[in-house]
């Protein structure tokens, strides 16, 4: 009885694992960009992309990142990561971000585009670098024109 | 009494390995703007020198700078910059700083010609310059992955640069640009290289001719630029999963005529561009010699020859206006009984298995087999699911030579 009861349980925890959608890890210098099918190499740009079944897409950029989610017609993002300038191939979630778009610190597609987990950070590296501060939606809206 | 003496009398000023003279950049800080320093050969363990002045500086017999992988070697600071038949050892690289073994730094009318680049980082490094000749240089770096490699010729946002008869291998990139418009890039030869041979991104106006680019980790890759010229390339021997022959994202208004794309996995890839014209190429035992994906409108395909790719043509867009007519398929087995040089009946160039191809690559194994055959016979008796109106009116019956 007992035995029955573990066995639900964990095979209950299986399942619930196997549908939460988890970030997948990007191999720098193996993975390439779904929007622009360039090898992802650089750790302080990449980003990625979970739906809801699980399946991930990997970015060499954050703003081929935005580009593939304004030309997709799919809404159910479940995670939406970037990774953090100040700590490469560390990816963190897009929504909790200060974005930084300076004309001195270049990214892999010309957007000149860099995220930062902490806004302490960003404000940082705005004062030294020059640029514009974007949370999430805003830099959502301004790409898109 | 100075002042009589006309400006433009150019000094030359020599260094050699016994002379007085024996560092480059004493010869520098001593040179007026106009002069000439003549280096004997000679192995010269010098770094970070900075050329400030209007200078030409000329090697006879090859003589080696060796950075002893310290900092860069020469960085021109001044425009009008001319520097000739040196050799370039062993430049320094850091993870954080793009390294180069020659930097332009925000100059113009630089000449860099015959010299030669061993295990740099990043080779040429042009950064902001215009007019400028890269020509006659060869560089063979000692790259490994492309996380730990630079790009042998390098330029950002530069104008009018002719970059000719150079040789790059064992880079990332063998030719990168990014931002750089009206420039001719011909007759070099870029290849072995770990990523692409060619990379270009933001680049309008640009020419490329009579290039070579070959065995390249990813092929070729050119992205987001307008009114391009590719005459007379040869795009081959590109092979893996994310390697192609030409992959074109996002370019408007090119032509691409003249050349050849053989021995590729993919020869062409289109993704999003619009207003090409193909004429005159040939696609030659490719895996597929035409890929296009992705809202490519008016693209234009006209005497080509497709020669025994395994598949000639797929297209994954929504939207075709793209035409066809008038290529040369091997595929194609029609008949011309009017005798004018063009089959009777049309040609449909997609076959039914390379959509299956594209759903799922593992159907791949299925290749040879009757079964595709029947598919995609059945296919071209009656089209259900390739597209309509993806067909050549007028095949031609003979390759154009």
């Amino acid at each position: 009885m007992l035995d029955m009861k573990k066995l639900l349980y964990s095979l209950g925890i299986l399942v619930f694992t196997a549908c939460t959608p988890q970030p997948q890890a990007i191999e720098y210098g193996a993975d390439y960009c779904d929007n622009c099918r360039m090898t992802i190499v650089d750790q302080k740009h990449a980003a990625e992309l979970v739906t809801t079944k699980g399946r991930a897409y990997k970015f060499d950029a954050i703003e081929c990142m935005v580009d593939y989610i304004q030309q997709s017609d799919k809404v159910d993002f479940a995670l939406i990561l970037v990774n953090d300038f100040t700590q490469s191939s560390q990816l963190v979630d897009a929504k909790e971000c200060q974005f930084l778009i300076s004309p001195n610190i270049p990214s892999p597609m010309g957007g000149f585009l860099s995220a930062f987990h902490s806004a302490e950070e960003a404000k940082r590296w705005q004062a030294e670098k020059e640029g514009k501060l974007y949370n999430w939606e805003e830099l959502q809206a301004y790409l898109s024109q | 009494m100075f002042l009589l003496l006309p400006k433009f009398q150019a000094r030359s000023i020599e260094l050699c390995p016994t002379c007085t003279l024996t560092s480059l950049q004493e010869a520098i800080q001593i040179a007026n703007p106009g002069d000439e320093i003549i280096i004997q050969a000679g192995l010269y363990n010098e770094s970070n020198i900075i050329v400030d002045k209007k200078l030409k500086i000329r090697g006879v017999g090859m003589p080696i700078f060796d950075a002893q992988l310290e900092g860069e070697i020469m960085t021109v600071t001044a425009d009008s910059v001319h520097i000739e038949g040196l050799e370039f050892r062993n430049a320094g690289r850091s993870h954080i700083k793009d390294l180069a073994a020659v930097r332009i730094q925000r100059r113009d009318y630089f000449t860099i010609s015959n010299n030669r680049f061993i295990n740099s980082f990043f080779g040429i490094y042009i950064e902001n310059g215009k007019h400028g000749l890269i020509e006659g240089n060869v560089l063979t770096g000692k790259a490994i992955n492309e996380m730990s490699a630079g790009n042998a010729i390098h330029c950002w946002y530069a104008e009018d640069l002719v970059i000719r008869h150079n040789i790059c291998r064992h880079h990332r990139d063998g030719i990168y640009l990014e931002f750089v418009n009206n420039s001719v890039i011909s007759d070099n030869l870029s290849e072995h290289n770990i990523r692409y041979g060619l990379h270009f991104m933001f680049s309008n106006d640009d020419s490329y001719t009579c290039n070579v680019f070959s065995n390249n980790g990813a092929g070729v890759a050119v992205m987001f630029s307008k009114r391009i010229q590719m005459l007379e390339n040869r795009f081959e021997y590109n092979w893996g999963r994310a390697a192609y022959g030409l992959l074109l994202k996002e370019i408007y208004d090119a032509e691409i005529q003249y050349n050849i794309f053989q021995h590729n996995t993919i020869g062409i890839l289109l993704e999003g561009s619009t207003r090409l014209n193909y004429k005159y190429n040939v696609f030659k035992r490719n895996g597929w010699a035409v890929q296009m994906s992705g809202g490519c409108l008016d693209n234009v395909f006209t005497q080509n020859n497709f020669l025994t790719n395994t598949l000639d043509l797929v297209v994954n867009s929504r939207v075709n206006n793209n035409t066809f007519d008038g290529n040369f398929w091997s595929e194609y087995t029609g008949y011309d009984l009017d005798k004018d040089g063009q089959g009777d009946v049309p040609h449909r160039p997609v076959k039914l298995y390379s959509y299956v191809l594209t759903q799922s690559p593992e159907s791949i194994v299925l290749l040879r087999s009757f079964f595709i055959d029947l598919l995609n016979f059945s296919e071209k008796v009656s089209p259900v699911f390739t597209p309509e109106n993806v067909l050549d009116n007028q095949p031609l019956i003979q390759a154009i030579i």
